[in-house]
């Protein structure tokens, strides 16, 4: 370890410190221990540190808008399929045979090469009682893992952070977009979000010049900083307001703190994340699509050691009312081609036995297409797991498409979502489920 | 509990704080206008807005649309599925247009409206009665149910109750326009009680059933977009509600639930909350309840009372309260006397910033207090304070402008939110020339201005150092020391 203490580490020095002092909200004592020792050690880690760095790590992929699950695990050899859908069903060489009942869309060959390395689980009919069929309401449900007719307030991955991540480093959990997914609200927000590394920063719209400090950047560090005089904040409240009543400036537990601690987070996180992004490379050559850069940025900063346990990100346009065969190619090929070049990528970094990705979608659709080339909204649908140590293969079973079987024209759930969200929390994330879920639901041996 | 404010302690500070918390914050002058006027009449001057005339225009749709059924039939009648197609975008596009008009048109009232308060309190019932258009989809249900809060903002608890449970949002939102007496859908009964009036554990599973059975026959009147009684859904049988028998009804619900002492202290704690910034003492909170029964549940006095008490002026309580991003950006506008960004800019940035009006997370509301505070909103903060202090846009992509769940739309919005402008900063409007020619009176005046207390010696040195590194202070270089205290931690709480 170097001597001299350069503004990177002592912003980290000063998180740490604050994690571990007794000023900070929740954090037990233990953690700042191993928060200094790991924060000491991390400069020039090349794996995860926030558990050790053996460390599971969990993608989520969200396809939002409802994918066709029927049209992409397909029951080829369904004469109710074909009968249901006779437009849209799938035949011939649109289909990648699994088996001599079910097969990919031929669009998913990344998911064929996937499946045939033992690398994918292909998790039938999933789904919820009394599915609910509206977007907003469905997604709410997946994200928060609630009952359908209960409204809960935190996501469940959010429920892991608080639960099982106290105090964790900021980036245990990131959201490759825009916006921070309901599944992220937690009791304590942890998580950062954002879409270019280049945006997760303090902008300061000076104009760099060569070799000239950036004062504006500066600047905010320092205000944003906890004090360096070595005292508690009671102390350095600095000036004083003649009609506050002694002692009412920055008391342990005021929102301010908190606001502090924030900050310092965030400087420490958007200087790391860049870092990576800028330093490490992708090992190969990912579809040119917003999912695509997002996992080939999620690769980057496995790949540089951001101590983070879930990953979320998202591909949108699974919607298809109308026109559904050409749409949901096209995305399908980008799941695939891109989740196929993650995969590799993970593994010429060595990191591939710590990855598991999960995908989801708010339903799936129903049975019968409709007048307009598409489907409507409907309710099961196939899931995906993905990594070295899933449990590979076909699991479940498939519903049955005959018209007695469907409710409302759409096939029955057979595997609640949540008893997979119970394996991967229990079995990846090694953490207890039921605190997170509510109450203990069957786990469905995924890993 | 709950004593007058000694006048001893009516100065700058404690005139700032009550305008931060019943309003959205002001300038100097405000400030000092409400100091002058005394602790009395400046709660007065905010709580009493009544003979305030208010000549804000309502939008132009915002009434029910005569050609409904004509919609209905077209849309029914439509030769091709690509007309279907056109016509139900058309309306997704009416929608979507309508809902940024509405939002401008709200936080128009907050920043620039004569009752501030009174805008403080429909923010308050919004958040309380958390309503969403994802699932509503009609701009003009969305408005009236806005203007319900504001005709109700201060009045009757069971009436409010009552008009809210009957508002077509309402009645979209929670089911309770699709319930019958056959099947009674249990969704709105379920979280007026859980969410609206009593909290969890001061009712039954039973409670829930049998009120729906209750509340059915309240329905939704589609064609001309108004409440309606329907006698043939209602279920006449005998029910239990709350340890009450009979037929009873909708009606019955509310004014049942009203009557238990839980229905005061559940809003009294959460009125408390959200302007004090912290729930009260149980203590604390009987003192409220009381308030509010001895004054047969109306809020006005209740809220009287609380702006004037010494409990509100605590030390724990002032510039204890993280600012939720409407307060963050109407209050940022008011205290730089700057233009409101436009519609479409202030609803990417309060998407962005985790409160997006008229669409909150679920019915729920938004959590509030520090949960408004991560890494990346406030890195958001920060950056957003540069544009509202030069007027350069904020960093939107088509993701901030893109339904919530599922769908890619918004480029062609983010594309023309892009090439908007904002006001910015005019610094002859804020500053005194003496302030702009002393390095240190541009701080204390800043401090004044938007934090209305001191930063810390060594923020201050900061910021002292960054000015002293500028041999000659340029217009820019003031524009950005604004910035810096925008981007403390101190300026996230008021």
């Amino acid at each position: 370890m170097k001597n001299e203490i350069t503004l990177q580490t002592r912003r980290q020095f000063l998180r740490t410190t604050m994690l571990g002092s007794a000023l900070s909200w929740t954090v037990p004592a233990f953690l700042a221990d191993t928060f200094s020792a790991l924060h000491a050690g991390a400069a020039d880690s090349a794996t995860q540190i926030v558990t050790g760095k053996d460390a599971t790590i969990l993608v989520v992929l969200q396809m939002a808008g409802g994918n066709d699950g029927i049209n992409t695990v397909v029951p080829y050899s369904s004469d109710d399929y074909h009968r249901a859908r006779p437009r849209l069903g799938l035949t011939g060489d649109q289909i990648i045979k699994i088996n001599g009942d079910v097969g990919f869309n031929a669009a998913l060959a990344g998911f064929k090469d996937l499946y045939d390395a033992g690398q994918l689980s292909v998790i039938q009919g999933v789904g919820y009682p009394n599915p609910n069929r509206s977007h907003f309401r469905s997604t709410e449900i997946w994200q928060t893992a609630s009952d359908a007719d209960r409204i809960e307030k935190y996501g469940w991955l959010g429920r892991y952070f608080d639960n099982a991540c106290a105090g964790a480093d900021p980036t245990v959990g990131v959201t490759i977009g825009n916006q921070l997914p309901e599944a992220f609200f937690a009791k304590q927000p942890k998580g950062i979000v954002f879409n270019n590394p280049q945006n997760y920063r303090f902008v300061s719209g000076e104009h760099a010049k060569m070799g000239g400090a950036d004062m504006t950047e500066e600047s905010y560090k320092k205000l944003n900083e906890l004090e360096m005089s070595g005292n508690a904040p009671e102390d350095n409240s600095g000036g004083s307001i003649a009609s506050l009543p002694a002692g009412m400036p920055m008391q342990g537990g005021r929102a301010v703190d908190f606001i502090t601690r924030t900050a310092l987070d965030a400087q420490v996180s958007s200087d790391e994340v860049r870092a990576i992004a800028a330093r490490v490379k992708n090992q190969a050559e990912y579809p040119a699509s917003q999912l695509g850069s997002s996992l080939g940025l999620v690769s980057k900063l496995i790949g540089g050691g951001l101590p983070t346990r879930v990953y979320y990100v998202s591909q949108g346009g699974y919607d298809t009312h109308t026109n559904q065969i050409g749409t949901q190619q096209r995305l399908l090929k980008d799941l695939g081609d891109s989740l196929k070049a993650f995969t590799a990528d993970l593994k010429a970094q060595g990191n591939m036995q710590r990855v598991v990705v999960m995908t989801f979608s708010e339903f799936g659709r129903r049975v019968a297409e409709n007048a307009n080339g598409g489907t409507d909204h409907g309710a099961a649908a196939p899931m995906f797991v993905i990594g070295n140590q899933v449990k590979a293969g076909l699991l479940g079973r498939y519903p049955s498409l005959a018209p007695a079987d469907l409710y409302q024209g759409d096939i029955r759930y057979n595997v609640d979502f949540r008893s997979i969200y119970a394996g991967l929390l229990e079995d990846w994330l090694k953490t207890p489920s039921a605190p997170i879920l509510g109450r203990q639901f069957e786990n469905l041996k995924v890993v | 509990m709950l004593k007058p404010l000694s006048p001893s302690r009516w100065d700058y500070t404690t005139a700032a704080h009550l305008l931060n918390r019943a309003g959205f914050g002001g300038t100097p002058a405000e400030i000092n206008h409400l100091v002058q006027l005394g602790p009395d009449q400046a709660v007065a001057s905010l709580v009493d807005y009544e003979t305030i005339p208010d000549p804000v225009v309502n939008p132009a749709w915002a009434h029910p649309d005569p050609d409904r059924i004509k919609h209905y039939q077209a849309l029914r009648d439509a030769a091709t599925p690509e007309a279907r197609r056109l016509l139900i975008l058309e309306q997704n596009q009416f929608v979507q247009r309508s809902m940024v008009e509405l939002r401008g048109w709200w936080l128009h009232r907050m920043a620039y409206g004569p009752r501030p308060f009174q805008e403080k309190m429909v923010l308050f019932w919004h958040g309380h009665f958390a309503t969403s258009v994802e699932k509503v989809r009609d701009p003009y249900y969305m408005w009236q149910q806005n203007d319900l809060f504001r005709r109700h903002a201060t009045g009757n608890w069971e009436l409010l109750l009552l008009e809210s449970g009957k508002d077509p949002a309402m009645l979209v939102w929670l089911d309770q326009a699709q319930s019958r007496k056959n099947h009674p859908n249990e969704n709105y009964a379920r979280e007026v009680m859980e969410l609206f009036s009593l909290g969890e554990g001061h009712y039954t599973e039973k409670d829930i059933s049998e009120g729906a059975r209750a509340l059915t026959g309240w329905s939704l009147d589609r064609i001309n977009q108004e409440y309606v009684y329907r006698p043939f859904l209602h279920d006449n049988g005998e029910k239990v509600f709350l340890g009450r028998h009979g037929n009873l009804d909708g009606d019955d619900v509310i004014a049942q639930i009203v009557a238990q002492p839980q229905a005061a202290r559940f809003i009294t704690g959460k009125l408390w909350n959200y302007f004090a910034g912290q729930m009260p003492s149980e203590e604390l909170n009987e003192a409220l309840a009381g308030v509010f029964r001895e004054n047969n549940n109306n809020f006005k006095p209740l809220l009287e009372v609380m702006f004037r008490s010494e409990e509100f002026y605590d030390a724990e309580i002032i510039r204890n309260q993280v600012k939720s991003p409407v307060q963050w950006l109407v209050g940022s506008v008011r205290m730089l006397e700057c233009e409101l960004p436009p519609p479409i800019l202030c609803m990417g940035m309060l998407r962005q910033l985790g409160q997006d009006l008229f669409n909150p997370p679920n019915v729920k509301g938004w959590d509030g207090g520090i949960t408004w505070i991560t890494t990346n909103t406030l890195l958001t903060r920060y950056n957003d304070a540069q544009s509202l202090v030069r007027g350069t846009p904020p960093n939107l992509t088509a993701a901030d402008f893109a339904p919530k769940a599922g769908g890619q739309g918004g480029q062609k919005v983010a594309h023309f939110a892009a090439q908007l402008r904002m006001g910015g900063v005019a610094l002859d409007k804020i500053f005194t020339p003496a302030e702009l020619a002393n390095k240190n009176e541009l701080v204390a005046s800043l401090e004044r201005r938007l934090l209305q207390a001191p930063l810390s010696g060594q923020q201050e040195q900061t910021l002292n150092d960054f000015l002293a590194a500028k041999p000659q202070l340029t217009h820019d270089d003031i524009l950005t020391v604004i910035r810096l205290v925008m981007s403390t931690p101190e300026y996230q709480v008021a």
